[in-house]
């Protein structure tokens, strides 16, 4: 085991880390940008360490400024969490080079799995369906047309590089997609330096189901079930349960275990996510695979028991998993509420500011993973999200209850936040039948989503 | 918008070294210092913010009835690169933000120094004669640019006298050496931090007494550092 973790993120996950130390008995610093010095992780850390200004490129996303700072704490591993450096590769094999541990796939494994495209077609080998797509990148106008005539409009253009949705378009016609190419690939060059694309079928109304697996260096590993994220606003996931109601309870089981089986035989190591896309006929497609611990894992924790995250730290330090897959029992029902600082009265804009009030909810089966404390001044500089709120019940109806209470518990005095849009997801028949579909918020308009809830 | 030079342009002739000089330095304040002042007038919702680095003096100021509306989380107070390398980073940004809200009685160290609680009341409790970008102040306090390794340069001992920007010590952040530089003219005074010492970033290195004050006068005419003693009137001379 490690002697001591560079926690190299913020919020809500560094504190998350933090908790996972301890109860490892690991020391841990947690570094942190000016911006932060106030937060809770950097207060109730033993040891904190000052590594930028606010702005990220300069501190969160600086390999150097995190690599100099955990050396100099004297530490022997580096937790990236999620966001920021946690699936650079590059970073992760600077990291090594310092003869730090990265914790998360070893720098070749994240390297392999770094491209969505070839590890598509790695996986797709190993067994896994894929979305019907180009053969490769696209090489140029003539070559994108061809393929999109025989994958079938509409297309969805998606650059290789990238995530959480950023880049992609859905074009209808092969007039759309001249221009349409054009744009994505100077889109995808501004944001992440490259500008390969490639197309895959659009799915109309789909649903967005993850495997959860984990995976030692000895090629030992187990699944933890899956997890629905279809709900979702502008590709940003803002509700995750498990189990998925998309898929019968033989499906689901049936998907975990070739997901499970396909990782292990391409040879992933860590805790990993295998995303797929289920269409309205219940077929299902592998998308991408995230190497890195996510925001959502809480949900699978309520319902295994587990520690995802020192199960994570445990396997990056070597350590033989020690489970089967009979070991893991699923239980009950577990939803997750991403709390974000979010005005849903105008457009959702991100919102900072001074927390003047927090009270947290409480019972059974109810979890908040948050940084939040009142006298709080939420910064302006990095993503909104302020915490999760988790719930478990026997059921689904049972979670459901209990959410409805703790949301109304929660108070966040001095910010706007997305509470609403949560409140009005249950209380709609979509959520509550289990028929949501990843644009479904975006086509009814998040706003006019909450306003009809309001209403009824 | 405001910048001007503070010491009197009169004073002494200007030579194309010192007017290329100064369109570096607009460029750098422009640069650097000017979004970061911007983004933290936006995110504190004061009127006006005024720091001073060097010989500079600036002032950002929000236009009347302006709001803080339409902002992105993901906004950035900078445009320049990231500061992987040893470029000019600067130190009057951060005093820029100390000087608006100084840091909350919280202690840091990177070797485990207890923090302060949560409250809202720590928020106001400022040490002090700590504050930065003072206009009051006779002191200015050089900061590490970076997290590494501090090493002072051996030719900077207290009473040295030192022009703003000049290069008074390093900071190596994975052998890549970046620089402590002096806030402001004047002399050096006490040392902060050892040499060898894992610093963090914005941590306070080096005591500036500034030109002028009496504290660098008087450490300036003997050969030792600034008397404690007089630095102590200082404080307790400072605004109430």
């Amino acid at each position: 085991m490690f002697a001591k973790i560079l926690i190299a993120n913020r919020g809500e996950i560094a504190l998350r880390i933090l908790r996972a130390c301890r109860t490892l008995g690991v020391e841990a610093v947690v570094a942190y940008s000016e911006a932060d010095r106030e937060s809770l992780p950097v207060q109730l850390a033993d040891e904190a360490i000052c590594i930028g200004p606010a702005d990220a490129r300069r501190s969160y996303l600086s390999a150097p400024a995190v690599i100099s700072a955990a050396l100099v704490t004297g530490c022997d591993a580096v937790h990236p969490g999620y966001g920021f450096l946690s699936e650079d590769d590059s970073f992760a094999e600077v990291v090594r080079a310092h003869e730090l541990t990265f914790i998360g796939p070893p720098p070749p494994v994240l390297e392999r799995f770094g491209n969505k495209e070839s590890t598509r077609r790695l996986l797709g080998a190993q067994g896994l369906p894929t979305i019907p797509g180009s053969d490769g990148m696209l090489r140029d106008d003539l070559h994108a047309l061809e393929e999109a005539e025989r994958i079938g409009y509409p297309v969805l253009i998606k650059p290789s590089a990238g995530g959480g949705g950023k880049g992609m378009r859905m074009v209808r016609s092969p007039r759309e997609l001249e221009s349409a190419v054009k744009v994505a690939r100077s889109e995808a060059k501004a944001a992440f330096g490259d500008d390969s694309l490639y197309l895959e079928r659009w799915l109309e109304d789909n649903r967005h189901v993850e495997v959860q697996v984990a995976v030692d260096r000895y090629g030992r590993g187990v699944h933890l079930g899956e997890r629905d994220c279809t709900t979702q606003r502008r590709h940003q996931k803002i509700l995750e349960e498990s189990p998925t109601m998309a898929l019968s309870d033989a499906a689901r089981n049936e998907l975990c275990e070739r997901a499970l089986r396909a990782v292990i035989a391409a040879g992933y190591e860590n805790v990993g996510t295998l995303e797929f896309l289920v269409d309205a006929d219940g077929n299902v497609y592998f998308i991408e695979i995230n190497c890195r611990i996510q925001v959502e894992h809480p949900v699978t924790e309520m319902r295994t028991g587990l520690d995802l995250v020192a199960l994570q730290i445990r396997i990056a330090a070597g350590e033989p998993i020690g489970l089967t897959q009979s070991d893991i029992e699923f239980r009950g029902h577990a939803i997750e509420f991403r709390i974000n600082a979010e005005d849903p009265a105008h457009e959702f804009r991100p919102s900072a500011g001074l927390v003047e009030r927090y009270l947290v909810p409480g019972g059974p089966g109810v979890r908040m993973d948050s940084h939040l404390y009142a006298g709080y001044e939420v910064p302006p500089f990095y993503d909104s999200l302020l915490g999760k709120l988790i719930v478990w019940g026997e059921d689904r109806e049972t979670a459901i209850a209990r959410a409805k209470g703790a949301l109304d518990e929660l108070l966040v005095d001095g910010l706007a936040t997305n509470v609403s849009i949560h409140q009005a997801l249950l209380t709609s028949e979509a959520f509550l039948e289990g028929r949501m579909t990843t644009n479904l918020l975006d086509r009814v308009g998040s706003a006019a989503f909450v306003a009809a809830a309001a209403r009824a | 918008m405001a910048s001007s030079r503070q010491d009197d342009p009169g004073a002494a002739p200007r030579t194309t070294e010192s007017r290329a000089a100064d369109h570096a330095a607009i460029d750098r304040l422009a640069e650097e210092l000017v979004p970061a002042l911007a983004a933290k007038l936006g995110a504190t919702g004061l009127g006006e913010i005024e720091v001073r680095e060097g010989g500079w003096r600036l002032r950002v100021r929000r236009p009347a009835g302006g709001e803080n509306y339409g902002r992105r989380a993901g906004d950035r107070p900078s445009r320049s690169q990231p500061g992987h390398a040893g470029h000019g980073h600067a130190p009057g940004a951060l005093e820029g933000h100390r000087a608006v809200r100084p840091p909350a009685g919280v202690a840091h160290s990177t070797n485990g120094a207890s923090h302060a609680a949560p409250d809202a009341a720590a928020r106001s409790a400022e040490p002090p004669g700590r504050r930065r970008g003072d206009p009051d102040s006779h002191r200015a306090l050089a900061t590490s640019p970076a997290v590494g390794i501090y090493q002072p340069r051996p030719d900077m001992a207290p009473g040295t006298r030192v022009r703003a920007g000049d290069r008074i010590g390093i900071v190596d952040m994975l052998g890549v050496p970046q620089d402590v530089v002096a806030p402001a003219d004047g002399v050096i005074g006490a040392s902060l931090a050892e040499s060898g010492e894992a610093v963090e970033y914005g941590q306070e290195l080096v005591v500036v007494e500034l030109t002028g004050s009496p504290a660098a006068t008087a450490s300036g005419s003997a050969s030792g550092g600034a008397p404690d003693a007089e630095r102590g009137v200082d404080e307790r001379a400072g605004p109430a």
